[in-house]
């Protein structure tokens, strides 16, 4: 059984349901940085909106427009992952239950700050009764929501499955994170990531649908071929890891045109990379990704995205590549790329895609 | 009562989030639920903490708003024999 | 706390619900489904430091979890064999953060405690007190249908090889974040709930943590374990009627019900018993009648929900019913529904209301329904 990304959609720090960060990347001027909205009449009456949080808005706007781009109208599997929910509802209600003391609370809200929500809101939209859930694992959520999609598909209970990374910023949740260290220097210019001698991540919210299914059309981005989770493997199991997928796909390391990481520019998140990038991936271009849609729970449907719309367009733009000496010797058509995901080196993925 | 019909218009436009209403568009007489406004069973939870929070009433019993949400005007009736505030 | 001591209850007829001891909310007329431990017993019982950052989620999880862990022959771990965990978890480290709320944003105390709000956190920390080590762990978070799903996940993990043994179930402690939530949407009873009754008037929230260890029939006989029981099916539907009500007719728990047996390849008339969702909301209890109805017509198997001993431990429900069943599956009882006196007008049958012993039980249906419509139906089966 194949699987294959059909199509894509967006809403982040760069321009809305549009590829044009291959071209024309948005470069931040903060650390906190806000997404770009796209018009959601388009997408959702006002009656319906009434009450939406931004979050929602964002998943059902990209939900429908990467549906409409494969022509497809109703998958068998909704699929979402999202850390925290939305995080908006959630501050509002958790405020008010504070400020009165238990007292007349919205109850709006509190429906809303439910994770599921957001899945079953789309369900409700398309009037989908197909298979319905939702991860929050951290940084792995939409890991483990392609995961599921990607078992059942396998197994033959589904044909479609719409799956998708949702995650909002905050104020308050920028600063509560800030006191963890999170966001520790003012962010400058990407060479300060690249350098990743501070802590200075760039926070992005995201929220991002895909369609994966099990046939192949001429929009189809790339094969989904594989994928791996595994937990506080530490390196060497981490290169086990990455040698047992190449081995059952018949690959071997020369194969893989490029490696996508979560680097960030923060030191605790990107010694991971670097010690694989020295041990396993040596002669393997990197590439990275969250320079430009950010830091978030989400942030790996981006590294997945970023590698899939690679291998549809069959180049990789010169701002993807995280050492800039490499950019310039990569000339080939990419055909297989790697995506290497972990959070706070416990949740570790792979996911390996295919032209 | 006339006052008190606008001033809930705007009140629930605003808790209810009616976007891109007015409270013209609202006919004090039309149902609130089903076909009138096309409000549902959390609009009319939003509404008795409207009640709650701007004119003390309290109910113990959501059924008991299907009566009372039955138009702007019945609801306006209600909470000018009820109100506490 | 245990699958003894909880058989022994269900015999008796001796329900957990009672007055609020460690919630601090101030609605104290409705009562709660508490689990009678504190969080200072709870360390103790786990070997956790008294001044050590977790939440309660974290500790309700991780008691339950090493219980099924060591009746799995799992405590200590033979590392040649992969294990995941995939737990259900929907407000995870709230108890903490609605305490602490002010702190976060204004000072610098209890920092610590950002880190543990979310759902994967309280995972994580399940996770950690394990000594052996997980290989792969994920948290699902569909509200009072989780560990339902996670118990899904899990056997579609098993069946594509991607793990050898997986923990699934879910936990969930009582905060007043989810208690005013659903006091917020009116759906609380001042009394223990009363699940099928026709007077019924809300559901009695509760908190919990269970959890099943699944593995293939060859890996358990190569690991000299006898299963207690196999899961036959299972389904996963999605009502899309309303954001909180359920449909009339239970489209999504009806479908999810239909998927479950066809998967197990039963009819109607194998199921000998059926845990169900029956929270005690008017609007659930009448919407999954009605469906199981529309399963299984006028041969309706004898039917009871457990909330009315252990209220609705909503992310847990899934794993503590799932628990429930398979006690009753070995054990041979059917356990009954507390609190019930009258038939619902529009349903065709009343619950099971004495407890009923020295039955033979070959298939149990069990459901979990949330909001959104997640609706989900597990089917566990004596090993022929």
């Amino acid at each position: 059984m194949s699987i294959y990304i059909q199509s894509v959609s967006h809403i982040s720090i760069q321009k809305p349901l549009s590829e044009e960060w291959m071209e024309s990347p948005v470069v931040p001027d903060s650390s906190f940085m806000k997404s770009q909205e796209p018009d959601y009449k388009l997408f959702i009456s006002p009656m319906e909106a009434r009450r939406m949080g931004t979050l929602v808005k964002r998943a059902l706007a990209t939900s429908l427009d990467t549906l409409r781009k494969g022509g497809c109208e109703m998958p068998d599997a909704i699929i979402s992952g999202t850390g925290l929910g939305c995080v908006e509802h959630t501050e509002k209600f958790l405020n008010t239950l504070i400020d009165n003391d238990e007292e007349c609370l919205p109850p709006t809200s509190f429906m809303q700050s439910t994770h599921n929500t957001i899945s079953s809101q789309i369900a409700l939209r398309l009037k989908c009764h197909g298979y319905n859930s939702t991860y929050s694992h951290c940084g792995t959520s939409f890991d483990s929501a392609l995961f599921d999609a990607f078992l059942q598909l396998s197994l033959g209970k589904i044909r479609t499955a719409l799956v998708g990374a949702h995650d909002e910023m905050t104020p308050d949740y920028f600063l509560m994170l800030s006191k963890l260290d999170f966001w520790k220097t003012h962010f400058y210019d990407l060479e300060q990531l690249r350098r990743g001698e501070e802590s200075v991540s760039i926070s992005g919210s995201c929220s991002l649908s895909r369609r994966l299914s099990a046939e192949k059309q001429e929009s189809t981005l790339c094969e989904l071929k594989d994928m791996e989770m595994f937990y506080r493997p530490g390196i060497l199991q981490s290169q086990h890891a990455i040698n047992d997928i190449l081995l059952r796909n018949n690959l071997s390391i020369k194969d893989i045109d490029a490696v996508v990481m979560g680097l960030s520019g923060d030191r605790d998140n990107d010694d991971v990379y670097y010690e694989l990038r020295d041990r396993a991936f040596k002669n393997t271009p990197v590439l990275w990704y969250k320079q430009m849609f950010g830091e978030s729970f989400g942030a790996s449907s981006f590294g997945v995205y970023v590698g899939a719309e690679c291998l549809r367009a069959g180049r990789i733009p010169q701002h993807l590549f995280f050492f800039p000496e490499e950019a310039e010797k990569f000339q080939k058509e990419p055909r297989n790329i790697l995506v290497y995901n972990h959070f706070h080196d416990k949740d570790h993925s792979i996911i390996l895609l295919t032209k | 009562m006339e006052q008190l019909i606008e001033e809930l218009k705007k009140e629930i436009i605003e808790v209810l989030n009616l976007e891109g209403m007015t409270p013209a568009d609202i006919d004090e007489n039309a149902p609130l639920f089903g076909e009138g406004l096309g409000l549902d069973s959390i609009d009319a939870l939003e509404l008795i903490v409207l009640m709650e929070k701007n004119y003390g009433i309290k109910l113990q019993n959501a059924n008991e708003g299907k009566e009372i949400f039955k138009s702007v005007k019945v609801m306006a009736e209600y909470i000018n024999t009820h109100r506490t505030k | 706390m245990g699958a003894d001591d909880t058989y022994a209850r269900l015999l008796e007829g001796r329900s957990g619900i009672g007055k609020m001891k460690y919630l601090k909310s101030k609605h104290t007329d409705f009562p709660v489904g508490e689990v009678p431990f504190s969080d200072d017993e709870l360390r103790d019982i786990l070997f956790i430091k008294k001044d050590a950052s977790i939440t309660r989620t974290s500790l309700l999880g991780a008691t339950a979890l090493r219980e099924a862990l060591a009746s799995a022959g799992l405590f200590p771990r033979d590392k040649s064999w992969k294990l995941a965990l995939v737990s259900g978890i929907t407000v995870g480290g709230m108890e903490k953060s609605e305490q602490y709320y002010y702190d976060f944003l204004h000072t610098r105390k209890r920092d610590e405690y950002i880190a543990l709000h979310d759902c994967g956190a309280c995972t994580d920390m399940i996770g950690q007190a394990y000594p052996f080590g997980f290989d792969m762990l994920t948290t699902i978070s569909t509200a009072c249908s989780s560990a339902a799903n996670a118990i899904i996940l899990g056997a579609n993990m098993l069946k594509m090889n991607r793990t050898d043994i997986v923990v699934v179930g879910g936990t969930e402690c009582l905060s007043k974040f989810h208690f005013d939530g659903f006091n917020s949407l009116m759906i609380l009873d001042t009394k223990p709930c009363r699940p099928f009754d026709k007077n019924r008037n809300g559901l009695t929230l509760g908190e919990g943590a269970a959890y099943l260890v699944m593995e293939r029939e060859e890996t358990a006989r190569q690991r000299g374990i006898s299963p207690l029981c196999q899961l036959s099916g299972y389904g996963n539907r999605c009502d899309a009627y309303h954001q909180t009500a359920s449909s009339p007719d239970g489209e999504g728990a009806y479908q999810s019900m239909m998927e479950a047996l066809a998967m197990a390849g039963l009819q109607p008339s194998d199921i000998d018993y059926i845990n169900a969702h029956g929270t005690g909301t008017p609007n659930n209890d009448e919407s999954e009648g009605h469906a199981m109805m529309r399963v299984f017509g006028d041969q309706m198997p004898p039917v009871s929900s457990t909330k009315s001993y252990t209220g609705h431990t909503t992310s847990a429900a899934g794993g503590v019913e799932a628990a429930i069943s398979i006690l009753a599956l070995i054990r041979g009882f059917i356990p009954a529904n507390l609190n019930f006196s009258e038939k619902i007008d529009s349903l065709n049958f009343t619950p099971v209301t004495e407890v009923k012993q020295g039955v033979e039980l070959h298939h149990i249906l069990t459901n979990s329904f949330a909001f959104g419509g997640n609706d989900s139906s597990c089917i566990f089966s004596k090993i022929s």
